[in-house]
């Protein structure tokens, strides 16, 4: 644990001396069992803080957040049924006291403001050290941000050159819209969608079309190829 | 009792740290070395000589299959358990025909990595129930040959599949091949049933994922660059 406070940054006295009134409490979204089970381990060897729940996909996050009312979420981003940005703004939306850490496998630009702007505290990515880990959990729970220093660069450039949030197609679709779109992308028919979601059969077709109109894809094969392009779907 | 020497290969940080404290909580393994890509692995296991090596599938530079043949070339005795992001058969078929004694996709629970481990050091291969209990596979290296040679597509069906992919409708397919759509029809039932996909979404899926097709993530897709009208 020697790690903890070792970053930089926090070597300050209010680092060391900080000490939680109670136990963190912490939940982790990520469908690789194996991949959860190893931060899961990395995490509970801070002092004073409880995992409280594991989650495979953003709706089951959802669920156990309700359920267990954690501190901190550590949200994986590729995830099936709901991905984890998508999860994050309707944590944000009906938990706006949990806070998020985004664990992202991706480091574009794109993807960096796109988690930013689902409203997480702090964007981690998986390949980031174990002490940029912690130093995010630590910040975070403090009601601080934290962004990965590996993509800080790319954040301020972006915002220097006015990375402009409606620029992107994606962010003319509706929560509702996002969801139909992964859904599609993953195989999932019409009427699966529909029961999943507890919608008609006809509403999905009206949401598939509105949002194939904003993409301005003709066919599912590019539907597919979008979500893949965004970081929706796994792509390897 | 000699402990099991491992080393863990994966191009994620936080994924490797996490596997390794995984790791250092059975008594019967040591960790003796972690590495971030092909190339370091390859390094780390010729001055280390392990045991056994868990490597991640997919990395950048020297990907997983290709340190894992290097590994077999040089080190025949090195036992090597895959790590993969897929849970459909081909991936660890392929990872066994190249000599790997135990595949796991990440998706599997975790106590499956130590007890793969003990296995695979008795000498046994190890597949991952996530797998084997999907299929009821015979994994030993003369079924994996068998149904590896029948997820092969023939040169023309990769192309439909390409073009099918990259959005093309059985016409214009048919004219760009110059056969007919009912042939065009032919070589995709063909190769959907060869591939065992059954939607169109899990095809272009599937063109991505062994390169047929390459997507960025991050970048706005061909197909939707345009912007609509608001």
């Amino acid at each position: 644990m020697a790690g903890f406070f070792s970053h930089e940054g926090s070597g300050s006295a209010v680092g060391l001396e900080w000490t939680r009134p109670k136990p963190l409490r912490v939940l982790i979204a990520d469908d690789q069992l194996l991949v959860r089970a190893g931060i899961c381990e990395l995490v509970k060897t801070l002092p004073d803080v409880a995992i409280v729940g594991q989650a495979s996909d953003g709706h089951e996050a959802l669920r156990l957040i309700e359920t267990h009312q954690p501190d901190i979420v550590l949200m994986d981003t590729t995830m099936p049924i709901m991905n984890g940005l998508e999860a994050t703004v309707l944590v944000k939306k009906r938990f706006p006291r949990v806070k998020v850490i985004i664990l992202s496998e991706y480091s574009s630009e794109e993807f960096v403001f796109r988690a930013l702007r689902s409203g997480a505290e702090g964007f981690v990515l998986k390949d980031d050290s174990v002490d940029d880990l912690y130093a995010a959990i630590e910040s975070v729970a403090q009601g601080r941000e934290h962004l990965s220093p590996r993509v800080t660069k790319k954040v301020i450039v972006g915002y220097l050159e006015g990375q402009d949030a409606g620029d992107e197609l994606i962010e003319l679709l509706t929560p509702r819209q996002r969801e139909v779109l992964q859904l599609i992308a993953e195989g999932n028919s019409t009427k699966e969608i529909a029961v999943m979601l507890h919608i008609s059969v006809n509403t999905v077709k009206t949401h598939r079309l509105k949002l194939m109109e904003k993409l301005g894809v003709h066919e599912i094969t590019g539907i597919v190829r979008y979500a893949v392009s965004m970081g929706l779907i796994k792509n390897s | 009792m000699k402990r099991i020497r491992v080393i863990v290969a994966d191009d994620h940080t936080l994924v490797r740290a996490g596997i390794r404290a995984l790791l250092e909580k059975a008594d019967e393994i040591e960790v003796a070395g972690e590495a971030g890509d092909g190339y370091e692995a390859l390094a780390l296991i010729r001055q280390q000589t392990p045991d056994l090596v868990l490597l991640d599938m997919v990395m950048p530079g020297v990907g997983g299959l290709e340190v894992l043949e290097r590994i077999k070339q040089d080190f025949p005795l090195i036992r090597v358990i895959i790590l993969g992001v897929h849970e459909t058969q081909e991936y660890a078929i392929r990872a066994f025909q190249r000599g790997a004694a135990g595949y796991i996709p990440k998706k599997a629970a975790s106590g499956e990595l130590v007890e793969a481990i003990k296995k695979v050091m008795r000498g046994e291969e190890y597949v991952s129930t996530e797998i084997s209990g999907k299929t009821g596979l015979n994994y030993g290296s003369g079924a994996a040959q068998d149904v590896n040679s029948s997820k092969e597509l023939t040169p023309r069906q990769r192309d439909v599949l390409k073009m099918i992919a990259d959005g093309l409708s059985t016409k214009q397919i048919a004219k760009v091949m110059n056969i007919s759509a009912k042939t065009v029809e032919t070589h995709r039932a063909l190769l959907m049933d060869r591939l065992d996909i059954h939607d169109v979404a899990g095809l272009v899926r599937y063109a991505i994922k062994i390169g047929l097709i390459e997507i960025e993530v991050g970048r706005q897709s061909q197909t939707a660059k345009k912007r609509p009208e608001r």
